[in-house]
């Protein structure tokens, strides 16, 4: 009932095409990765969805509300989250206060209030914050800064952060990016647990085929602000102008 | 057994606080007076704060090897303000609760001055000759009043007697006035008000910012609405550009300047464009030949100082001390701040050798003199040409 | 659970309070001349609340400000027009005039909204200038640049004659304002602010509305600024032009950067160094500096803080507090661990 609606969407750089009619729509509940070489607009598709990049044309629904009509701050409310392929966090808070961050807009005025003065509540906040911290798999990490850290717990710390403030759907752009085999793995497991346990849609943008091959449910390949195809991974994974263009290789790798 | 060390020695502080406490007053002992001084010696105005303490110091040692007043010398103890009034005040609170000095001297700038106005009057500690002309700081509707005895005519009273003046040279005379927009503008702006007034006439004002280098478009101004007669309310270099600015743009006023910019530095670098400038200026001149001006010479020859900085400031650094011995004089052998300020009040036209018209306080009566002589620009020298005006 | 706030090292506080509190006791029973050294100390803290607010502005939202002399001009001229003209009671006023105070901060918060860094420094500069030209405009209750005498604090019919008085004036609002902004900070709000300062984009994507929370900071900031200059107009009991140089609202931010930014107690440490340091330590030693180096007596005191400044921006970003903090990690493992492992 909740899908995310992507119509047309076109988005110009002064002279690029970044995107270029884009439509695809993402179910609730599913894991939906998006895959295209680099510069194909994935990025730039999860700007216009927060509200960071004005469309030239197109809509973007989320249920029933309209999201190009919003401004970048008011996208969290309608229940979507996202974390960012260029780290973005604020190094010189502690982990748990870069996650705490995330509920921001969950907590009104006379609750901020309340906080300043009860330890009581305080701790209630705190103790949310970890249980999600101890669902990533971050749990000892709580008082640390964040400057300084691996940048595996940084983009982790980045989605716990998005967690959080308990979003119905949640964009991912590249958390692979950069890691060991290992930790691609356990990123998997984990996007795969955010659908699984708490419910939540994930969009997610993935360069390692590997990762999205075992946790999508469906897959988008786009190219040059195109969509080639959208299907489940094995169809995908079949479809010859796919193979021919990029994913050969990889998909073999 | 233990206790009688320490007991003895709270005794023993005990005794000494209380002969410190009954000391009569502080800054005076036998042999000495101790004087604080706050002067701008690291700020824009250090150039000041060296020469007019070097100035006073020369009559106070030619006072201390006569013997002193009284059998006491003077000594000056010196704080920097670096024109800051809030360091002002710390300097202030320093010399009269560290240093203890009997009263306060000398210091420079009109804002240190009205910022340590409440420490005056809670400590009742007199400042004499505040080095600034603001005619503010003789005004008895402020705090602490009573216990400054200002010397120099305001820059109020110099800024009236030069409209006069303006008409006593043309009585159809377009008098306008350019001034820095700060205390001191403020306090010429209060006497060209009252000129204004007396004259039933609409002066023209031009205003420059404190530190500017640029006054085109204030002497334009000026040239547009036909003034005739310009009074500069600035201090060096100010004065010097106004006139050259004029003087490029073929305009030629008679230009009069408030005492500040009576410096020397004015009419050696003003050239042809301030050849006959006249200025104001509240006491005789150091190189007049007044019995002052030539005790200041020979003392300031026997120094040995750099004649270059003989001008101005020195010498207005030696007259006002002459005004601080005067009161110490007539305050008597037992010297308190009370007696000092009561002597200070009896003082009736006290010309300090031949260099002032009379200085002269009272109970209700803080302002020295208000009198100016007017000096005039000839050729890079400086000569008076009037007699004292009131 | 561990809460992070265990970490707020509460046993700090209550001896800090309580030394604030002997400490004028012990200035008196150590030195007659114990009205100066409280003069100075009574300045510091005026200035902390100010640096404590610029701290908020400046360190956690990273917005440079040169202008917070001018906020401090404001809010003292504001309570003394309001006290000694309007007739408005000395506590109404404590929190009216830092409120106007504001009110301007978020006038100049909005150029705010569209630069940053190096431009916003020259505009802010710009607005503690036109501060300056408008006191002297308004003339009719400023009295120019002529200055302005104040009245003494009233509250509750009590009179605060003199230093003694206003030092517990003084520190009764440093102690609130630290605290509080301490809270603050720790909040959803202080995370916000440092959140727009370290990544706008994070910082929308959780919601924070950047116009609102850039003009909150800018108004703290200044309410803050206010409440010293109210303080400061009836502790100091005058006022002038000359009182709020541009060069005071650069050393503002040398005060901050000095104590470390984004602490709040880096804020306090830093105001109390630079100005004891000002008031007290330079005049001992220029001269003798000046002595054997080949500057002028006037040129030292910029020279000694901007070399302050460099050092520490060089050697010790985190300032005063990065230092205390590492001494006291220190302190703790002393006898086992004397190699400190930064976390
Ligand atoms: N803010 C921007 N300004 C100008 N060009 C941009 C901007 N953002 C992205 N682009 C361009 O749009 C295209 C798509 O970029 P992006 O969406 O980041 O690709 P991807 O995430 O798929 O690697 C690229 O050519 C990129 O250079
Ligand atoms: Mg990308």
């Amino acid at each position: 009932m909740a899908d995310l609606v992507i119509e047309n969407l076109e988005v110009h750089f002064s002279g690029v095409v970044a995107l270029d009619g884009v439509s695809l729509n993402v179910r609730e509940g599913e894991v939906f990765s998006l895959v295209g070489p680099n510069g194909s607009g994935k990025t730039t598709l999860f700007n216009c969805i927060s509200g960071f990049v004005t469309p030239l044309g197109g809509t973007i629904d989320y249920g029933d509300l309209d999201l190009l009509s919003k401004p970048p701050h008011s996208i969290i409310a309608t229940g979507i989250s996202r974390t960012f392929q260029n780290l973005q966090n604020i190094p010189y808070m502690t982990v748990l206060d870069n996650v705490l961050l995330g509920n921001h807009s969950r907590i009104g005025n006379r609750e901020t209030v309340r906080r300043w003065i009860s330890r009581r509540q305080r701790e209630l906040e705190e103790e949310r914050a970890l249980e999600v911290l101890d669902f990533i798999g971050l749990a000892n990490y709580e008082q640390k800064y964040l400057s300084g850290q691996p940048y595996c717990i940084q983009k982790l710390v980045e989605i716990t952060r998005a967690l959080v403030s308990q979003p119905k759907l949640i964009l991912i752009d590249e958390p692979a990016a950069g890691m060991n085999d290992q930790e691609t793995m356990e990123i998997a497991k984990i996007i795969g647990e955010i659908r699984d346990y708490l419910g939540i849609t994930v969009l997610v943008v993935e360069h390692d085929m590997s990762l999205v091959m075992a946790v999508s449910d469906r897959v988008c390949v786009f190219d040059s602000g195109n969509v080639i195809t959208i299907g489940e991974p094995a169809e995908v994974k079949a479809h010859p102008e796919v193979i021919s263009a990029f994913l050969g290789e990889s998909v073999v790798a | 057994m233990k206790l009688r060390k320490p007991v003895t020695l709270i005794l023993l502080i005990t005794f000494f606080l209380a002969c410190a406490g009954r000391e009569p007053t502080p800054g005076v002992t036998d042999t000495e007076i101790l004087i604080g001084n706050i002067q701008d010696l690291s700020g824009p105005m250090k150039e000041l704060g060296m020469a007019l303490p070097h100035g006073s110091n020369l009559y106070f040692n030619y006072i201390n090897d006569k013997g002193g007043v009284h059998g006491r010398q003077i000594r000056m103890t010196m704080e920097d303000h670096q024109y800051n009034p809030q360091k002002a005040v710390a300097a202030a609170k320093k010399l009269i609760e560290q240093d203890q000095v009997f009263c306060l001297y000398q210091i420079i700038g009109t804002s240190p001055c009205e910022a340590i106005r409440p420490m005056l009057e809670e400590n009742g500690i007199p400042l004499v000759a505040p080095a600034t002309q603001s005619g503010t700081m003789s005004d008895r509707s402020k705090t602490g009043w009573k216990y400054i005895f200002h010397t120099d005519t305001g820059y109020d009273k110099q800024a009236n007697i030069l409209v006069d003046y303006a008409y006593e040279l043309n009585a159809s005379a377009k008098v306008g006035v350019i001034y820095q927009d700060d205390d001191y503008g403020e306090n010429v702006l209060e006497g060209i008000a009252e000129a204004e007034a007396r004259h039933g006439v609409t002066i023209q004002k031009e205003a420059f910012q404190r530190g500017a280098t640029d006054f085109a478009g204030q002497v334009m101004n000026l040239n547009k609405g036909g003034a005739t007669h310009v009074i500069i309310g600035g201090i060096v270099r100010e004065p010097i550009i106004v006139m050259k600015t004029a003087a490029a743009m073929g305009y030629a006023p008679q230009f009069l300047g408030i005492s500040p910019t009576m410096d020397h530095r004015v009419a050696l670098g003003s050239g042809e464009a301030g050849e006959g400038f006249i200025a104001a200026n509240f006491a005789q001149l150091y190189n007049s030949d007044t019995e002052g001006a030539e005790l200041y010479r020979e003392l300031f020859e026997k120094s040995g100082t750099d004649p270059k900085v003989m001008g101005m400031y020195n010498f207005y650094g030696f007259i006002t001390a002459m005004v601080l011995v005067e009161g110490l004089e007539r305050a008597g052998k037992r010297l308190t701040r009370d007696g000092l300020i009561k002597a200070l009040e009896g003082v009736k036209g006290y010309d300090g050798k031949g260099v002032f018209r009379g200085i002269t306080y009272g109970p209700n009566d803080r302002a020295g003199t208000e009198a100016v002589v007017l000096v005039e620009n000839r050729g890079g020298t400086q000569r008076i040409i009037s007699d004292w005006i009131e | 659970m561990k809460g992070r706030y265990d970490e707020e090292n509460l046993k700090w506080i209550a001896p800090l309070i309580i030394l604030v509190i002997v400490l004028p006791f012990l200035l008196r029973g150590a030195t007659f001349s114990y009205r100066y050294y409280l003069y100075v100390l009574n300045i510091a803290g005026i200035y902390t609340i100010l640096t404590v607010g610029l701290d908020l502005l400046s360190g956690y939202t990273g917005l440079i400000s040169l202008g917070h002399a001018g906020f401090l001009a404001i809010g003292a001229y504001t309570s003394a027009v309001l006290v000694d003209q309007a007739g408005v009671p000395f506590g109404l006023s404590l929190i009216v005039s830092p409120l106007i105070t504001g009110l301007f901060g978020i006038l100049v918060g909005f150029p705010a909204l569209r630069i940053s860094g190096m431009y916003l420094g020259l505009t802010t500069m710009g607005f503690g200038f036109i501060v300056r030209r408008l006191i002297i405009a308004l003339r009719t209750w400023t009295e120019g640049s002529a200055g302005l005498e104040v009245s003494k604090p009233v509250l509750f019919g009590f009179t605060f004659a003199n230093d003694w008085h206003n030092y517990f004036l003084i520190y009764l609002f440093v102690i609130v304002v630290v605290v509080f902004a301490r809270r603050v900070m720790k909040s959803k709000i202080g995370r916000a602010l440092m959140a727009i300062r370290d990544s706008e984009h994070a910082a929308q994507a959780v919601g924070i509305n950047l116009v609102r929370y850039k003009l909150f900071a800018f108004f703290l900031s200044a309410v803050l600024a206010g409440l010293a200059g109210v303080l400061f107009a009836h502790t100091m009991r005058f006022i002038s032009t000359d009182h709020f140089d541009i060069l005071l609202s650069i050393y503002f931010l040398i005060m901050v950067l000095v104590g470390g930014v984004a602490t709040i107690y880096g804020a306090v440490l830093g105001t109390l160094f630079i100005v004891l340091l000002d008031f007290l330590a330079i005049p001992l030693f220029k001269d003798w500096l000046a002595s054997f180096m080949a500057v002028q007596v006037a040129d030292i005191q910029s020279l000694i803080f901007g070399c302050i400044m460099f050092l520490f921006i060089i050697f010790q970003p985190m300032g005063l507090y990065g230092m205390w903090l590492k001494m006291r990690i220190y302190w703790k493992l002393f006898p086992f661990n004397p190699k400190i492992k930064q976390t």
